[in-house]
Protein backbone atom coordinates (compact mmCIF):
# COMPACT_ATOMS: atom_id res chain seq x y z
CA UNK A 1 0.00 0.00 0.00
CA UNK A 2 1.68 3.05 -1.38
CA UNK A 3 0.76 6.54 -2.47
CA UNK A 4 0.08 7.74 -6.01
CA UNK A 5 1.09 11.20 -7.22
CA UNK A 6 0.16 12.75 -10.55
CA UNK A 7 1.92 15.97 -11.50
CA UNK A 8 0.70 18.22 -14.33
CA UNK A 9 -0.20 15.28 -16.52
CA UNK A 10 -0.98 15.94 -20.19
CA UNK A 11 -1.90 13.60 -23.02
CA UNK A 12 -2.52 14.60 -26.60
CA UNK A 13 -2.56 12.31 -29.57
CA UNK A 14 -2.71 12.76 -33.31
CA UNK A 15 -5.95 11.81 -35.02
CA UNK A 16 -5.02 11.06 -38.67
CA UNK A 17 -8.65 11.15 -39.79
CA UNK A 18 -9.39 14.54 -38.23
CA UNK A 19 -5.81 15.55 -39.16
CA UNK A 20 -5.20 17.33 -35.85
CA UNK A 21 -3.96 16.87 -32.30
CA UNK A 22 -6.67 15.81 -29.86
CA UNK A 23 -6.34 16.61 -26.17
CA UNK A 24 -7.40 13.74 -23.90
CA UNK A 25 -5.82 15.00 -20.67
CA UNK A 26 -5.39 18.79 -20.51
CA UNK A 27 -3.74 19.17 -17.12
CA UNK A 28 -4.28 16.89 -14.14
CA UNK A 29 -2.51 17.02 -10.82
CA UNK A 30 -3.73 14.62 -8.20
CA UNK A 31 -2.45 12.91 -5.12
CA UNK A 32 -3.86 9.71 -3.65
CA UNK A 33 -2.74 8.87 -0.11
CA UNK A 34 -1.57 5.38 0.72
CA UNK A 35 -4.52 3.16 1.55
CA UNK A 36 -7.10 5.61 0.22
CA UNK A 37 -10.02 4.70 -2.03
CA UNK A 38 -10.62 7.30 -4.75
CA UNK A 39 -13.31 7.18 -7.43
CA UNK A 40 -13.00 9.10 -10.69
CA UNK A 41 -16.25 9.98 -12.46
CA UNK A 42 -17.09 12.01 -15.50
CA UNK A 43 -19.04 11.86 -18.74
CA UNK A 44 -17.84 9.88 -21.76
CA UNK A 45 -14.80 11.47 -23.31
CA UNK A 46 -13.73 13.30 -20.14
CA UNK A 47 -10.43 11.42 -20.15
CA UNK A 48 -11.00 9.06 -17.24
CA UNK A 49 -10.01 5.89 -19.08
CA UNK A 50 -7.02 7.66 -20.65
CA UNK A 51 -5.99 8.70 -17.13
CA UNK A 52 -6.10 5.07 -15.98
CA UNK A 53 -4.17 3.87 -19.04
CA UNK A 54 -1.49 6.49 -18.34
CA UNK A 55 -1.19 5.45 -14.68
CA UNK A 56 -1.09 1.78 -15.68
CA UNK A 57 1.68 2.64 -18.14
CA UNK A 58 -0.25 1.38 -21.18
CA UNK A 59 0.11 4.88 -22.67
CA UNK A 60 2.98 7.34 -22.35
CA UNK A 61 2.14 10.89 -21.21
CA UNK A 62 2.81 13.87 -23.48
CA UNK A 63 3.95 15.88 -20.46
CA UNK A 64 3.93 15.56 -16.70
CA UNK A 65 4.79 12.73 -14.38
CA UNK A 66 3.16 9.88 -12.47
CA UNK A 67 4.84 8.49 -9.36
CA UNK A 68 3.96 5.46 -7.28
CA UNK A 69 5.60 5.52 -3.86
CA UNK A 70 7.96 8.17 -5.21
CA UNK A 71 9.10 6.13 -8.23
CA UNK A 72 8.31 7.49 -11.69
CA UNK A 73 6.02 5.32 -13.83
CA UNK A 74 7.55 4.16 -17.09
CA UNK A 75 5.46 1.45 -18.75
CA UNK A 76 3.26 -1.24 -17.20
CA UNK A 77 4.45 -3.01 -14.07
CA UNK A 78 3.30 -5.25 -11.24
CA UNK A 79 3.31 -2.34 -8.75
CA UNK A 80 0.04 -1.22 -10.39
CA UNK A 81 -2.60 -3.94 -10.60
CA UNK A 82 -5.36 -3.40 -13.15
CA UNK A 83 -8.95 -4.69 -13.17
CA UNK A 84 -10.51 -4.39 -16.61
CA UNK A 85 -14.10 -3.81 -17.66
CA UNK A 86 -13.78 -6.79 -20.00
CA UNK A 87 -12.35 -8.93 -17.12
CA UNK A 88 -9.36 -9.87 -19.34
CA UNK A 89 -8.99 -13.31 -17.78
CA UNK A 90 -6.78 -15.75 -19.67
CA UNK A 91 -9.30 -18.21 -21.20
CA UNK A 92 -6.65 -20.97 -21.44
CA UNK A 93 -5.88 -20.91 -17.73
CA UNK A 94 -8.01 -22.20 -14.90
CA UNK A 95 -9.24 -19.74 -12.31
CA UNK A 96 -6.45 -20.89 -9.99
CA UNK A 97 -3.76 -20.35 -12.62
CA UNK A 98 -5.22 -16.97 -13.58
CA UNK A 99 -4.88 -15.82 -9.99
CA UNK A 100 -1.42 -17.41 -9.69
CA UNK A 101 -0.23 -15.66 -12.87
CA UNK A 102 1.32 -12.62 -11.16
CA UNK A 103 3.28 -14.69 -8.61
CA UNK A 104 4.35 -16.98 -11.47
CA UNK A 105 5.84 -14.01 -13.31
CA UNK A 106 7.74 -13.14 -10.14
CA UNK A 107 9.20 -16.66 -10.15
CA UNK A 108 7.24 -18.02 -7.18
CA UNK A 109 7.34 -21.84 -7.17
CA UNK A 110 4.20 -23.67 -8.27
CA UNK A 111 3.12 -25.07 -4.91
CA UNK A 112 3.59 -21.72 -3.18
CA UNK A 113 1.83 -19.67 -5.86
CA UNK A 114 -1.13 -22.06 -5.86
CA UNK A 115 -1.26 -21.67 -2.10
CA UNK A 116 -1.32 -17.87 -2.48
CA UNK A 117 -4.00 -18.11 -5.17
CA UNK A 118 -6.18 -20.34 -3.00
CA UNK A 119 -5.92 -17.91 -0.08
CA UNK A 120 -7.05 -15.01 -2.25
CA UNK A 121 -9.82 -17.04 -3.90
CA UNK A 122 -11.12 -17.95 -0.45
CA UNK A 123 -11.15 -14.24 0.39
CA UNK A 124 -13.72 -13.68 -2.38
CA UNK A 125 -15.61 -16.92 -1.71
CA UNK A 126 -14.33 -18.47 -4.93
CA UNK A 127 -12.56 -21.53 -3.52
CA UNK A 128 -14.97 -23.92 -5.24
CA UNK A 129 -14.26 -22.46 -8.70
CA UNK A 130 -10.47 -22.87 -8.62
CA UNK A 131 -10.27 -25.65 -11.20
CA UNK A 132 -12.83 -24.20 -13.63
CA UNK A 133 -12.07 -22.27 -16.79
CA UNK A 134 -13.23 -18.63 -17.04
CA UNK A 135 -15.77 -19.36 -19.79
CA UNK A 136 -17.55 -21.71 -17.39
CA UNK A 137 -18.26 -18.85 -14.96
CA UNK A 138 -20.91 -16.11 -14.91
CA UNK A 139 -19.86 -12.51 -15.59
CA UNK A 140 -20.02 -11.62 -11.91
CA UNK A 141 -17.84 -14.60 -10.97
CA UNK A 142 -15.37 -13.77 -13.73
CA UNK A 143 -14.94 -10.24 -12.43
CA UNK A 144 -14.46 -11.51 -8.88
CA UNK A 145 -11.59 -13.54 -10.32
CA UNK A 146 -10.34 -10.42 -12.12
CA UNK A 147 -10.22 -8.49 -8.83
CA UNK A 148 -8.64 -11.38 -6.94
CA UNK A 149 -6.02 -11.88 -9.65
CA UNK A 150 -4.95 -8.24 -9.34
CA UNK A 151 -4.92 -8.39 -5.51
CA UNK A 152 -2.95 -11.66 -5.36
CA UNK A 153 -0.04 -9.88 -7.00
CA UNK A 154 -0.02 -7.45 -4.04
CA UNK A 155 0.22 -4.25 -6.07
CA UNK A 156 1.00 -0.88 -4.48
CA UNK A 157 -1.97 0.63 -6.26
CA UNK A 158 -5.10 -1.06 -7.61
CA UNK A 159 -6.50 0.53 -10.78
CA UNK A 160 -10.07 -0.40 -11.66
CA UNK A 161 -11.51 0.58 -15.05
CA UNK A 162 -15.33 0.46 -14.84
CA UNK A 163 -14.97 -3.11 -13.57
CA UNK A 164 -18.64 -3.68 -12.76
CA UNK A 165 -20.16 -1.98 -15.81
CA UNK A 166 -20.84 -5.20 -17.67
CA UNK A 167 -22.49 -7.27 -14.93
CA UNK A 168 -26.18 -7.19 -14.05
CA UNK A 169 -27.49 -4.66 -11.53
CA UNK A 170 -28.01 -7.05 -8.59
CA UNK A 171 -24.62 -8.68 -9.00
CA UNK A 172 -23.05 -5.24 -9.29
CA UNK A 173 -24.36 -4.23 -5.85
CA UNK A 174 -23.02 -7.45 -4.34
CA UNK A 175 -19.64 -6.92 -5.97
CA UNK A 176 -19.49 -3.34 -4.71
CA UNK A 177 -20.17 -4.48 -1.15
CA UNK A 178 -17.59 -7.25 -1.43
CA UNK A 179 -15.04 -4.78 -2.75
CA UNK A 180 -15.54 -2.44 0.22
CA UNK A 181 -15.20 -5.42 2.55
CA UNK A 182 -11.99 -6.64 0.91
CA UNK A 183 -10.60 -3.11 0.79
CA UNK A 184 -11.35 -2.65 4.50
CA UNK A 185 -9.35 -5.82 5.21
CA UNK A 186 -6.39 -5.09 2.97
CA UNK A 187 -6.36 -1.30 2.83
CA UNK A 188 -5.01 -1.18 -0.70
CA UNK A 189 -4.66 2.14 -2.50
CA UNK A 190 -7.46 2.11 -5.05
CA UNK A 191 -8.27 4.33 -8.03
CA UNK A 192 -11.71 3.38 -9.32
CA UNK A 193 -12.93 4.69 -12.68
CA UNK A 194 -16.68 4.71 -13.26
CA UNK A 195 -19.45 6.68 -14.90
CA UNK A 196 -21.92 5.54 -12.25
CA UNK A 197 -22.28 8.31 -9.66
CA UNK A 198 -23.90 6.12 -6.99
CA UNK A 199 -21.16 3.54 -7.37
CA UNK A 200 -18.47 6.22 -7.05
CA UNK A 201 -19.97 7.60 -3.84
CA UNK A 202 -20.77 4.19 -2.33
CA UNK A 203 -17.21 2.89 -2.69
CA UNK A 204 -14.89 5.81 -2.16
CA UNK A 205 -13.41 8.13 0.43
CA UNK A 206 -13.01 10.75 -2.28
CA UNK A 207 -14.71 11.33 -5.62
CA UNK A 208 -12.86 13.20 -8.37
CA UNK A 209 -15.03 14.66 -11.12
CA UNK A 210 -13.24 15.00 -14.46
CA UNK A 211 -14.31 17.28 -17.26
CA UNK A 212 -12.56 17.79 -20.59
CA UNK A 213 -9.31 16.31 -19.35
CA UNK A 214 -9.09 18.29 -16.12
CA UNK A 215 -10.25 17.96 -12.51
CA UNK A 216 -13.56 19.80 -12.06
CA UNK A 217 -14.20 18.89 -8.44
CA UNK A 218 -12.79 16.82 -5.59
CA UNK A 219 -15.43 15.74 -3.10
CA UNK A 220 -14.74 14.03 0.24
CA UNK A 221 -17.10 11.13 1.05
CA UNK A 222 -17.31 10.92 4.83
CA UNK A 223 -19.95 8.18 5.02
CA UNK A 224 -19.33 5.62 7.79
CA UNK A 225 -18.03 2.13 6.99
CA UNK A 226 -18.81 -0.70 6.59
CA UNK A 227 -21.21 0.36 3.86
CA UNK A 228 -24.18 -1.68 2.68
CA UNK A 229 -26.73 -0.80 0.03
CA UNK A 230 -29.70 -1.74 2.22
CA UNK A 231 -28.77 1.00 4.67
CA UNK A 232 -27.28 3.61 2.34
CA UNK A 233 -29.95 3.59 -0.35
CA UNK A 234 -32.27 5.60 1.94
CA UNK A 235 -29.50 7.45 3.80
CA UNK A 236 -29.83 11.23 3.66
CA UNK A 237 -26.05 11.79 3.69
CA UNK A 238 -25.54 9.35 0.80
CA UNK A 239 -28.34 10.94 -1.21
CA UNK A 240 -26.95 14.44 -0.67
CA UNK A 241 -23.45 13.44 -1.74
CA UNK A 242 -24.73 11.54 -4.78
CA UNK A 243 -26.84 14.51 -5.78
CA UNK A 244 -23.86 16.82 -5.48
CA UNK A 245 -21.60 14.56 -7.55
CA UNK A 246 -24.33 14.06 -10.13
CA UNK A 247 -24.78 17.81 -10.43
CA UNK A 248 -21.09 18.25 -11.11
CA UNK A 249 -20.98 15.39 -13.64
CA UNK A 250 -23.92 16.88 -15.51
CA UNK A 251 -22.28 20.30 -15.44
CA UNK A 252 -19.04 18.75 -16.74
CA UNK B 1 -54.21 -39.04 -21.54
CA UNK B 2 -50.80 -40.57 -20.93
CA UNK B 3 -47.62 -39.20 -22.51
CA UNK B 4 -47.62 -39.59 -26.29
CA UNK B 5 -46.22 -42.94 -27.37
CA UNK B 6 -42.73 -42.81 -28.83
CA UNK B 7 -42.80 -44.13 -32.38
CA UNK B 8 -40.75 -47.31 -33.03
CA UNK B 9 -38.53 -45.42 -35.50
CA UNK B 10 -37.65 -42.78 -32.93
CA UNK B 11 -37.02 -45.50 -30.36
CA UNK B 12 -34.62 -47.23 -32.75
CA UNK B 13 -32.83 -43.92 -33.39
CA UNK B 14 -32.55 -43.38 -29.64
CA UNK B 15 -30.98 -46.81 -29.23
CA UNK B 16 -28.52 -46.01 -32.02
CA UNK B 17 -27.56 -42.66 -30.45
CA UNK B 18 -26.94 -44.35 -27.07
CA UNK B 19 -24.91 -47.15 -28.69
CA UNK B 20 -22.80 -44.70 -30.73
CA UNK B 21 -22.05 -42.69 -27.60
CA UNK B 22 -20.68 -45.87 -25.99
CA UNK B 23 -18.85 -47.08 -29.12
CA UNK B 24 -17.66 -43.94 -30.94
CA UNK B 25 -15.03 -45.77 -33.01
CA UNK B 26 -17.42 -48.46 -34.25
CA UNK B 27 -20.16 -45.88 -34.74
CA UNK B 28 -17.92 -43.78 -36.97
CA UNK B 29 -17.75 -46.75 -39.37
CA UNK B 30 -21.52 -47.11 -39.67
CA UNK B 31 -22.04 -44.27 -42.21
CA UNK B 32 -19.71 -46.12 -44.60
CA UNK B 33 -21.94 -49.20 -44.69
CA UNK B 34 -24.44 -47.69 -47.18
CA UNK B 35 -21.53 -46.43 -49.33
CA UNK B 36 -20.06 -49.94 -49.52
CA UNK B 37 -23.45 -51.52 -50.14
CA UNK B 38 -24.18 -49.09 -52.96
CA UNK B 39 -20.76 -49.72 -54.48
CA UNK B 40 -21.19 -53.49 -54.30
CA UNK B 41 -24.69 -53.22 -55.77
CA UNK B 42 -23.49 -51.15 -58.73
CA UNK B 43 -20.68 -53.64 -59.37
CA UNK B 44 -23.08 -56.58 -59.01
CA UNK B 45 -25.59 -55.08 -61.45
CA UNK B 46 -22.99 -55.44 -64.20
CA UNK B 47 -23.50 -51.95 -65.67
CA UNK B 48 -19.72 -51.55 -65.87
CA UNK B 49 -17.23 -54.26 -66.86
CA UNK B 50 -15.42 -55.67 -63.80
CA UNK B 51 -12.02 -54.48 -65.07
CA UNK B 52 -13.24 -50.89 -64.98
CA UNK B 53 -15.04 -51.10 -61.66
CA UNK B 54 -14.00 -53.88 -59.27
CA UNK B 55 -16.04 -54.43 -56.12
CA UNK B 56 -15.14 -53.89 -52.47
CA UNK B 57 -14.22 -57.56 -51.96
CA UNK B 58 -11.55 -57.41 -54.68
CA UNK B 59 -10.13 -54.20 -53.20
CA UNK B 60 -9.95 -55.82 -49.75
CA UNK B 61 -8.23 -58.85 -51.26
CA UNK B 62 -5.75 -56.58 -53.02
CA UNK B 63 -5.18 -54.82 -49.69
CA UNK B 64 -4.35 -58.20 -48.17
CA UNK B 65 -1.91 -59.07 -50.95
CA UNK B 66 -0.09 -55.73 -50.88
CA UNK B 67 0.12 -55.81 -47.07
CA UNK B 68 1.50 -59.35 -47.17
CA UNK B 69 4.20 -58.61 -49.74
CA UNK B 70 5.18 -55.41 -47.88
CA UNK B 71 4.57 -52.96 -50.73
CA UNK B 72 1.67 -51.11 -49.14
CA UNK B 73 3.29 -50.69 -45.68
CA UNK B 74 6.50 -49.41 -47.31
CA UNK B 75 4.67 -46.96 -49.60
CA UNK B 76 2.41 -45.85 -46.78
CA UNK B 77 5.42 -45.18 -44.59
CA UNK B 78 7.13 -43.19 -47.36
CA UNK B 79 4.08 -40.99 -47.89
CA UNK B 80 3.40 -40.43 -44.19
CA UNK B 81 7.06 -39.65 -43.41
CA UNK B 82 7.19 -37.13 -46.27
CA UNK B 83 4.00 -35.49 -45.06
CA UNK B 84 5.17 -35.43 -41.44
CA UNK B 85 8.59 -34.02 -42.31
CA UNK B 86 7.13 -31.39 -44.63
CA UNK B 87 4.49 -30.41 -42.06
CA UNK B 88 7.06 -30.14 -39.26
CA UNK B 89 9.24 -27.82 -41.34
CA UNK B 90 6.17 -25.87 -42.47
CA UNK B 91 5.10 -25.33 -38.85
CA UNK B 92 8.63 -24.48 -37.74
CA UNK B 93 8.80 -21.68 -40.32
CA UNK B 94 5.12 -20.76 -40.40
CA UNK B 95 4.36 -20.18 -36.72
CA UNK B 96 7.31 -17.81 -36.00
CA UNK B 97 6.68 -15.98 -39.27
CA UNK B 98 3.00 -15.67 -38.43
CA UNK B 99 3.82 -14.35 -34.95
CA UNK B 100 6.17 -11.74 -36.43
CA UNK B 101 3.69 -10.57 -39.05
CA UNK B 102 0.82 -10.66 -36.56
CA UNK B 103 2.63 -8.67 -33.87
CA UNK B 104 4.61 -6.13 -35.88
CA UNK B 105 2.78 -3.54 -37.95
CA UNK B 106 5.90 -2.97 -40.01
CA UNK B 107 6.40 -6.65 -40.77
CA UNK B 108 2.71 -6.84 -41.62
CA UNK B 109 2.94 -3.95 -44.09
CA UNK B 110 6.05 -5.35 -45.74
CA UNK B 111 5.33 -9.08 -45.76
CA UNK B 112 1.56 -9.48 -46.02
CA UNK B 113 1.27 -8.56 -49.76
CA UNK B 114 4.25 -10.80 -50.54
CA UNK B 115 2.68 -13.68 -48.62
CA UNK B 116 -0.59 -13.28 -50.51
CA UNK B 117 1.32 -13.20 -53.81
CA UNK B 118 3.20 -16.42 -53.14
CA UNK B 119 0.16 -18.09 -51.65
CA UNK B 120 -1.52 -17.67 -55.02
CA UNK B 121 1.21 -19.65 -56.80
CA UNK B 122 -0.22 -23.03 -55.94
CA UNK B 123 1.92 -25.95 -54.85
CA UNK B 124 1.77 -27.79 -58.15
CA UNK B 125 2.66 -24.64 -60.08
CA UNK B 126 6.10 -24.87 -58.49
CA UNK B 127 6.75 -28.39 -59.80
CA UNK B 128 8.17 -27.45 -63.22
CA UNK B 129 10.85 -25.20 -61.79
CA UNK B 130 11.52 -27.48 -58.82
CA UNK B 131 12.13 -30.38 -61.19
CA UNK B 132 14.74 -28.30 -62.97
CA UNK B 133 16.35 -27.20 -59.70
CA UNK B 134 16.18 -30.35 -57.59
CA UNK B 135 15.30 -33.13 -60.04
CA UNK B 136 12.97 -36.05 -59.41
CA UNK B 137 13.46 -36.71 -55.74
CA UNK B 138 12.71 -36.18 -52.10
CA UNK B 139 13.82 -32.51 -52.06
CA UNK B 140 11.23 -31.58 -54.65
CA UNK B 141 8.46 -33.41 -52.82
CA UNK B 142 9.35 -31.97 -49.41
CA UNK B 143 9.57 -28.47 -50.90
CA UNK B 144 6.07 -28.80 -52.30
CA UNK B 145 4.66 -30.00 -48.97
CA UNK B 146 6.44 -27.33 -46.93
CA UNK B 147 5.24 -24.69 -49.34
CA UNK B 148 1.68 -25.97 -49.19
CA UNK B 149 1.58 -26.26 -45.40
CA UNK B 150 3.36 -22.95 -44.82
CA UNK B 151 0.77 -20.52 -46.15
CA UNK B 152 -2.36 -21.69 -44.34
CA UNK B 153 -0.28 -21.82 -41.14
CA UNK B 154 1.18 -18.32 -41.58
CA UNK B 155 -2.06 -16.66 -42.63
CA UNK B 156 -4.08 -18.28 -39.84
CA UNK B 157 -1.40 -17.57 -37.23
CA UNK B 158 -1.50 -13.90 -38.22
CA UNK B 159 -5.28 -13.89 -37.83
CA UNK B 160 -4.97 -15.65 -34.48
CA UNK B 161 -2.34 -13.24 -33.15
CA UNK B 162 -4.43 -10.26 -34.21
CA UNK B 163 -7.54 -11.71 -32.60
CA UNK B 164 -6.01 -11.72 -29.09
CA UNK B 165 -7.66 -8.80 -27.27
CA UNK B 166 -5.38 -5.90 -26.34
CA UNK B 167 -6.60 -6.20 -22.73
CA UNK B 168 -5.00 -9.64 -22.41
CA UNK B 169 -1.59 -8.21 -23.38
CA UNK B 170 -2.12 -5.38 -20.92
CA UNK B 171 -3.31 -7.68 -18.14
CA UNK B 172 -0.20 -9.85 -18.49
CA UNK B 173 2.14 -6.83 -18.60
CA UNK B 174 0.58 -5.27 -15.51
CA UNK B 175 0.89 -8.61 -13.70
CA UNK B 176 4.63 -8.40 -14.27
CA UNK B 177 5.12 -10.37 -17.50
CA UNK B 178 8.00 -9.41 -19.78
CA UNK B 179 7.38 -8.99 -23.51
CA UNK B 180 8.84 -12.45 -24.13
CA UNK B 181 6.57 -13.99 -21.49
CA UNK B 182 3.56 -12.26 -23.06
CA UNK B 183 4.45 -13.98 -26.33
CA UNK B 184 4.54 -17.38 -24.66
CA UNK B 185 1.74 -16.93 -22.12
CA UNK B 186 -0.75 -14.83 -24.10
CA UNK B 187 -0.07 -14.60 -27.83
CA UNK B 188 0.65 -18.26 -28.54
CA UNK B 189 -2.24 -19.78 -26.60
CA UNK B 190 -4.56 -17.04 -27.88
CA UNK B 191 -3.58 -17.80 -31.46
CA UNK B 192 -3.63 -21.58 -30.97
CA UNK B 193 -7.18 -22.22 -32.23
CA UNK B 194 -6.33 -20.37 -35.45
CA UNK B 195 -2.96 -22.12 -35.71
CA UNK B 196 -4.86 -25.42 -35.46
CA UNK B 197 -7.15 -24.30 -38.28
CA UNK B 198 -4.07 -23.46 -40.32
CA UNK B 199 -2.55 -26.84 -39.54
CA UNK B 200 -5.76 -28.62 -40.48
CA UNK B 201 -5.97 -26.78 -43.82
CA UNK B 202 -2.23 -27.14 -44.38
CA UNK B 203 -2.30 -30.88 -43.75
CA UNK B 204 -5.30 -31.30 -46.04
CA UNK B 205 -3.68 -29.34 -48.86
CA UNK B 206 -0.28 -30.91 -48.14
CA UNK B 207 -1.71 -34.40 -48.40
CA UNK B 208 -3.24 -33.62 -51.80
CA UNK B 209 -0.02 -31.94 -52.95
CA UNK B 210 2.01 -34.94 -51.84
CA UNK B 211 -0.13 -37.34 -53.86
CA UNK B 212 0.18 -35.08 -56.90
CA UNK B 213 3.94 -34.79 -56.40
CA UNK B 214 4.29 -38.55 -56.02
CA UNK B 215 2.32 -39.07 -59.20
CA UNK B 216 4.68 -36.77 -61.09
CA UNK B 217 8.06 -37.27 -59.44
CA UNK B 218 7.60 -40.28 -57.18
CA UNK B 219 9.34 -43.61 -57.09
CA UNK B 220 7.30 -44.76 -54.09
CA UNK B 221 4.32 -43.69 -52.00
CA UNK B 222 0.56 -43.92 -52.31
CA UNK B 223 0.39 -41.48 -55.22
CA UNK B 224 3.04 -43.51 -57.05
CA UNK B 225 1.16 -46.72 -56.29
CA UNK B 226 -1.97 -45.33 -57.95
CA UNK B 227 -0.19 -43.92 -60.97
CA UNK B 228 1.88 -47.05 -61.42
CA UNK B 229 -1.32 -49.10 -61.27
CA UNK B 230 -2.74 -46.99 -64.10
CA UNK B 231 0.21 -48.04 -66.27
CA UNK B 232 -0.53 -51.68 -65.45
CA UNK B 233 -4.25 -51.09 -65.95
CA UNK B 234 -5.04 -52.27 -62.42
CA UNK B 235 -8.18 -50.41 -61.38
CA UNK B 236 -8.24 -52.43 -58.14
CA UNK B 237 -5.00 -50.84 -56.98
CA UNK B 238 -6.19 -47.35 -57.94
CA UNK B 239 -9.36 -47.82 -55.91
CA UNK B 240 -7.31 -49.20 -53.05
CA UNK B 241 -5.08 -46.12 -53.17
CA UNK B 242 -8.13 -43.85 -53.07
CA UNK B 243 -9.55 -45.75 -50.11
CA UNK B 244 -6.23 -45.53 -48.28
CA UNK B 245 -6.13 -41.74 -48.80
CA UNK B 246 -9.59 -41.33 -47.32
CA UNK B 247 -8.98 -43.62 -44.37
CA UNK B 248 -5.64 -42.04 -43.54
CA UNK B 249 -7.10 -38.54 -43.51
CA UNK B 250 -9.96 -39.71 -41.32
CA UNK B 251 -7.49 -41.22 -38.86
CA UNK B 252 -5.31 -38.08 -38.73
CA UNK B 253 -8.36 -35.92 -38.19
CA UNK B 254 -10.10 -37.98 -35.54
CA UNK B 255 -7.05 -39.27 -33.66
CA UNK B 256 -4.78 -36.23 -33.80
CA UNK B 257 -6.44 -32.95 -34.81
CA UNK B 258 -9.86 -33.25 -33.22
CA UNK B 259 -8.55 -34.31 -29.76
CA UNK B 260 -6.12 -31.36 -29.72
CA UNK B 261 -8.94 -28.99 -30.62
CA UNK B 262 -11.19 -30.45 -27.94
CA UNK B 263 -8.46 -30.02 -25.33
CA UNK B 264 -7.65 -26.41 -26.26
CA UNK B 265 -9.90 -23.93 -28.06
CA UNK B 266 -13.15 -25.76 -27.31
CA UNK B 267 -12.26 -26.28 -23.67
CA UNK B 268 -11.36 -22.62 -23.28
CA UNK B 269 -14.55 -21.43 -24.94
CA UNK B 270 -12.62 -19.71 -27.75
CA UNK B 271 -14.24 -21.95 -30.37
CA UNK B 272 -17.89 -22.84 -30.25
CA UNK B 273 -18.59 -26.49 -30.79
Amino acid sequence: MKSLTIDHLQKTYFDPFADKQVTAIRDISLSVAAGDFVSVVGPSGCGKTTLLNLIAGFLAPTAGEIRVDGRAVNGPGPDRGVVFQSFALFPWRTVLDNVAFGPKMRGVAKARRHEIAREYLALAGLGHAAERYPNELSGGMQQRVGVVRALANEPDVLLMDEPFASVDAQTRMTLQEELTRIWAQRRSTVLFITHDVNEAVFLANRVIVLSHGAVLDDIAIDLPRPRAWDALIEDAGFKALSARVLQQVRAA
Amino acid sequence: MSAAAVSPGLRLWGAYVRWSARQPVLASLVPFVPVLVLWAAVVQSGIFPRVFLPGPIEVVEKFGTLMANGILPAYLEDSVVRLAAGTAVGLAIGIPLGLLVGLSDRAYRVLWPVLLFFQAIGDIAWLPILLIWFGFGLTTMIFVIVYTVLFPVVLNTVLGVRSVPLELHRAALSLGASRARVLWEVVLPGALPNIMTGLRNGLGFGWRALIAAEIIVGTSGIGFLMFDARRAGSVVEILLGMAVLGVLWYVVDSWVLAPIERATGQRWGLVTR
